[in-house]
């Protein structure tokens, strides 16, 4: 008893400290003059993770970070995938080259964590997924996930990223965490920017021009829409080909993209009900190239390209979703929102400067190599309620999903009597009919959230969600999260939950087959990835997708001596099992333990060899967050303001499912070959530092943000390559030219820094001194510094 | 046991305002401060205390009591009350509302110009649809708009330093 007492009174004098330190910061505001009262900032609020409305993030019982449209602005970026890359920690998105069609819709992860295993909210609502599968060997690989770029930096007034586990509120998907954007609202003014940037090198030349408009509505209200073309020109680091006469003939850099974007945010408020809408359209054309075919490779037809050839792929992209809905309060106290969302991807493939070699002369050299689209379409009820202190929350939905693929043109990706072994368009063969398919699923989800206010200090916040799915049948979650505040200035949270993610229906139903011919051989031979409940897959032990089911804990503290001072520490673990991988090619000559079974399923299909998904592994990732957010005012309206993060996870592989027993062989042969292991558990930096700091003047505001990402590793050769961590600065000035006019300077990687090359290798392609020399994997790119002028103009 | 007394209670006892909470500081703050920029010239209104009512939920815990226990406005010592229907409210100087009805605000605002009294409320459209003062937090700073004809419709005088910070409507037009 004694101890306890001990233990109680530190609280008790910390909480009357603390209450006598509020009082006199309000005392001192009440002394100052008003239009100093207007300057100071008050604490970033959060919708992410609660159904009862926005609340301080600071307050909440799990860790949140915001991130401001002042903060993106000052990175110098204009694709918000690259502004999230400096400025959260955690979020890993390297630039993808030569991976076909992921060289346009580049992945990102978040902790570590797959694309699809990331919730992205939009205003609060389930933002689609792109149609495109990364089904090369970049991050994410086997996934598809959301396609930021698709949202204009422009129309955002803050990012909010909730790290922890969150699928009993919000289902599938949110795993390694959710990232809500929220639209610019009400209170904004309209403004017009213009940017233009180049690296360093002179290429990666960037041009960007949006309007924001904002138009005030009665009660409020408003519409706001943005307006915004961007053409981000390729860069290219390919080193000379030694065996093409020292060219340079590889494209090895970021795609040539322009975007054409729009996006609006409304609310119609009339009484107490609010009528709502928010959309995003983007239309993209990209072109980025496949690897070089040489004059004299096999693959070329010196007819048509004498000197070799490198295949544009060049695809065309229409991302859009709309959002509709309404809200509001009943006399009761209950709060309702419904909403229906219907968002849409399609990723077409062009590819030209090719040729089917197969064809012969009669080649054409461009080509349609078909498309993917998936299209979602969700309806949604939520009610919220207040008792005494308590908030009680649950809701309805319904989502129902469409994933298509169109087949290409005939030559994109037919077989010809000119060559046996070419198919197709060089670069990115077409989807043939056999891989058309047009699969739909539906999915019903009821849910609930009761937070229960034991006391001001000690919240209980607890969640569940039921959902049936038509495809793999039903989940059901739970969440259990407390915020105890022990005194004014330290709060401690913890949560602990389950959640899962639906198998997507590009991992069940994606299919990209080949043709060859040996010359003895009476029919073509096939080869590629097969769909889950294709005959072939099926004779291979390929099931049905079980869904991905995770767990989570989190336990962290929130310290805050004085409202300019505020340290975080969070500690995580995020166990998942059945995650659903790609197995390696099943072939008789890749898998020398095959089954004759097996063997025979492929002979008497004319296959050579077949990938599907599956339901492979489990892994365990661990890690820890800290945070400390500065701020302090300087007197003659110059503020200072400082943001630091750390961040640290390492997964591991820690359950290994049962190869099916047709096959004959262990999953360990089957799915992780040595480039898979070390992408898995050591792909992405194990940690990264983010140190971003702001001096305003009236005049002008200096942001200066040093990032620091953590070593990675790679294969070459089946032997790991681990590239060490490197450091960047990044810079801007921006300059008020007058009141609504401001002008910045900036640059990006300021000291040019490299990641790390590949060493010497005994590869054609990859190595020191040869065409690829840097690993698509590194964190930042390898494109070198970035400079930039924006002129932003208020109206 | 005293010192388990004193921890028990710090522990469940209702505080307040945390420490970062600075919307909570500065809307306790603003209502002193807006009310010290107005001229009531009822005379007929002299009391010994200003009296300022809170109407509904009360966000600020103990805040407000701390902060105006030794405040003065209009040279008056301040009386805080706290209602949870229009029918509680009296005679006040201040209505600062936290309804979430739209029809019990726009009650409260007729109720408020009929007795010439200033209201303050952070309600979306508060100041549109009558209401004198609204109170908006947007991108973490704040910003104060004004209903200049409700003001004048309530007998009140608004200063020229706090007009000149805010947004003014006049009629219904910003």
């Amino acid at each position: 008893m004694k101890h306890f007492c001990c233990a109680l009174l530190p609280l008790a004098i910390g909480t009357a400290f603390a209450a006598d330190k509020t009082i006199q910061e309000t005392n001192d505001y009440y002394s100052r003059p008003l239009d100093q009262l207007l300057q100071i900032e008050t604490q970033a609020k959060a919708a992410v993770g609660s159904r009862g409305g926005e609340r301080d993030a600071l307050d909440a019982e799990v860790p949140i970070d915001i991130i401001t449209s002042a903060q993106l602005q000052s990175t110098g970026q204009t694709e918000l995938i690259r502004a999230l890359a400096v400025l959260v920690p955690g979020f890993n998105a390297p630039r993808p080259s030569i991976a076909d069609g992921t060289d346009h819709a580049p992945p990102f992860t978040l902790r570590g964590l797959n694309p699809d295993q990331v919730l992205v909210l939009i205003n609060g609502k389930r933002l689609h997924q792109s149609s495109l599968l990364h089904n090369n060997g970049t991050v994410g690989r086997g996934s598809s996930g959301v396609d930021l770029n698709t949202i204009s930096l422009r129309a955002i007034e803050r990012v909010e990223v909730l790290r922890d586990g969150a699928a009993a509120q919000y289902g599938s998907d949110a795993i390694a965490g959710i990232i809500n954007i929220i639209l610019k609202g009400y209170g904004q003014s309209s403004q017009a920017t213009v940017s233009y940037g180049r690296t360093r090198a002179g290429d990666g030349i960037n041009k960007q021009v949006s309007v924001f408009h904002t138009l005030p509505l009665a009660g409020d209200g408003f519409v706001n829409l943005t307006a915004e073309w961007r053409d981000r020109g390729p860069s290219n680091r390919a080193g000379p080909d030694a065996y093409d006469g020292g060219r340079r003939n590889t494209h090895f850099g970021d795609a040539d993209t322009q975007d054409g974007l729009f996006v609006l945010n409304a609310e119609l408020p009339r009484g107490d009900t609010t009528l709502y809408a928010h959309g995003l359209y983007d239309k993209r054309r990209s072109s980025a190239g496949a690897f070089y075919r040489r004059a004299d490779d096999e693959r070329n037809l010196s007819t048509i390209y004498p000197n070799g050839f490198l295949p544009l792929i060049e695809p065309k992209i229409l991302d859009f979703s709309m959002t509709g809905g309404a809200r509001g309060i009943l006399d009761s106290g209950t709060r309702w929102d419904v909403s229906y969302t219907h968002g849409h991807n399609d990723y077409h493939f062009y590819v030209n400067d090719s040729l089917n070699t197969s064809l012969g002369s009669a080649t054409p050299t461009s080509f349609d190599s078909g498309a993917t689209r998936y299209t979602q379409q969700i309806l949604n009820l939520d009610l919220s309620r207040k008792i005494g202190r308590h908030t009680l929350s649950g809701g309805y939905e319904f989502r129902q999903e469409h994933y298509r693929i169109d087949k290409g043109d005939a030559a994109s990706y037919m077989l010809g009597a000119e060559n046996n072994y070419a198919y197709g368009a060089q670069g990115f063969p077409g989807f043939s009919p056999e891989n058309e398919v047009s699969a739909k699923r539906q999915a019903h989800s009821l849910y609930g959230d009761l937070k229960y206010s034991v006391s001001d200090r000690l919240m209980l916040d607890s969640a569940a969600r039921a959902e049936h799915y038509s495809d793999f049948g039903s989940a059901l979650n739970g969440k259990l999260a407390l915020r105890y505040r022990a005194t004014e200035d330290l709060l401690f949270r913890t949560s602990a939950s389950t959640g899962f993610r639906a198998p997507s229906l590009s991992q069940s139903h994606f299919s990209s087959t080949g043709t060859y011919r040996n010359s003895n051989d009476a029919a073509a031979q096939f080869w590629g990835n097969y769909a889950v409940d294709h005959p072939v897959a099926r004779a291979l032990g390929a099931t049905d997708l079980k869904p991905e089911k995770s767990r989570h804990f989190t336990l962290g503290l929130v310290y805050q001596p004085a409202a300019q001072l505020t340290a975080s520490a969070d500690v995580f673990v995020t166990d998942i099992e059945d995650r659903i991988m790609p197995t390696g090619y099943i072939a008789g000559y890749s898998l020398s333990s095959l089954s004759s079974q097996a063997a025979a399923v492929l002979a008497q299909n004319n296959i050579d060899g077949a990938v599907y998904f599956t339901n492979a592994i489990g892994t365990r990732t661990r890690g820890f967050d800290l945070r400390l957010d500065y701020k302090h005012d300087l007197g003659n309206g110059a503020k200072l303001k400082f943001v630091g993060a750390y961040q640290r996870s390492k997964t591991n592989i820690n359950t290994i499912n049962q190869a099916p027993a047709v096959l004959g062989v262990n999953m360990t042969d089957l799915i992780l070959d040595p480039f898979t292991k070390v992408m898995m558990e050591g792909g992405q930096p194990i940690d990264a530092i983010k140190l971003w700091s702001k001096y305003s003047t009236r005049d002008y505001d200096v942001v200066v943000n040093l990032n620091r990402f953590g070593k990675f590793s790679s294969v070459q050769a089946y032997d790991k390559v681990t590239f060490s961590a490197r450091w960047t600065v990044d810079g801007e000035l921006a300059y008020r030219v007058a009141k609504d006019v401001t002008l910045a300077l900036g640059g990006v990687n300021l000291f040019n820094v490299k990641p790390e090359k590949w060493g010497n290798t005994d590869d054609s392609l990859v190595g020191l001194g040869k065409v690829i020399q840097y690993s698509q994997y590194a964190p930042f790119g390898y494109n070198g510094s970035y400079y930039y002028l924006r002129l932003a103009v208020d109206f | 046991m005293l010192l388990l007394m004193v921890g028990l209670l710090s522990l469940l006892q209702a505080p307040w305002v945390y420490a970062g909470d600075e919307e909570r500081k500065l809307e306790a703050v603003f209502i002193g401060r807006f009310a010290s920029y107005i001229d009531w010239p009822d005379k007929d209104r002299e009391r010994e205390r200003f009296v300022i009512t809170l109407l509904d939920d009360n966000p600020f815990g103990k805040l407000l009591d701390d902060l105006y226990r030794d405040k003065r406005i209009h040279n008056k010592p301040i009386e805080l009350r706290y209602a949870n229907k229009l029918e509680q409210v009296g005679e006040t100087d201040v209505l600062f509302i936290t309804l979430r009805n739209a029809a019990a605000r726009l009650a409260a605002t007729e109720f408020a110009h009929k007795n010439g009294i200033l209201t303050i409320s952070e309600a979306k459209g508060f100041a549109e649809s009558g209401g004198i003062i609204q109170l908006d937090f947007v991108e973490q700073k704040t910003r104060i708009k004004i209903n200049h004809a409700a003001a004048v419709k309530s007998g009140l005088k608004i200063g020229a330093p706090l007009l000149s910070i805010a947004t003014v409507l006049r009629g219904d037009k910003p």
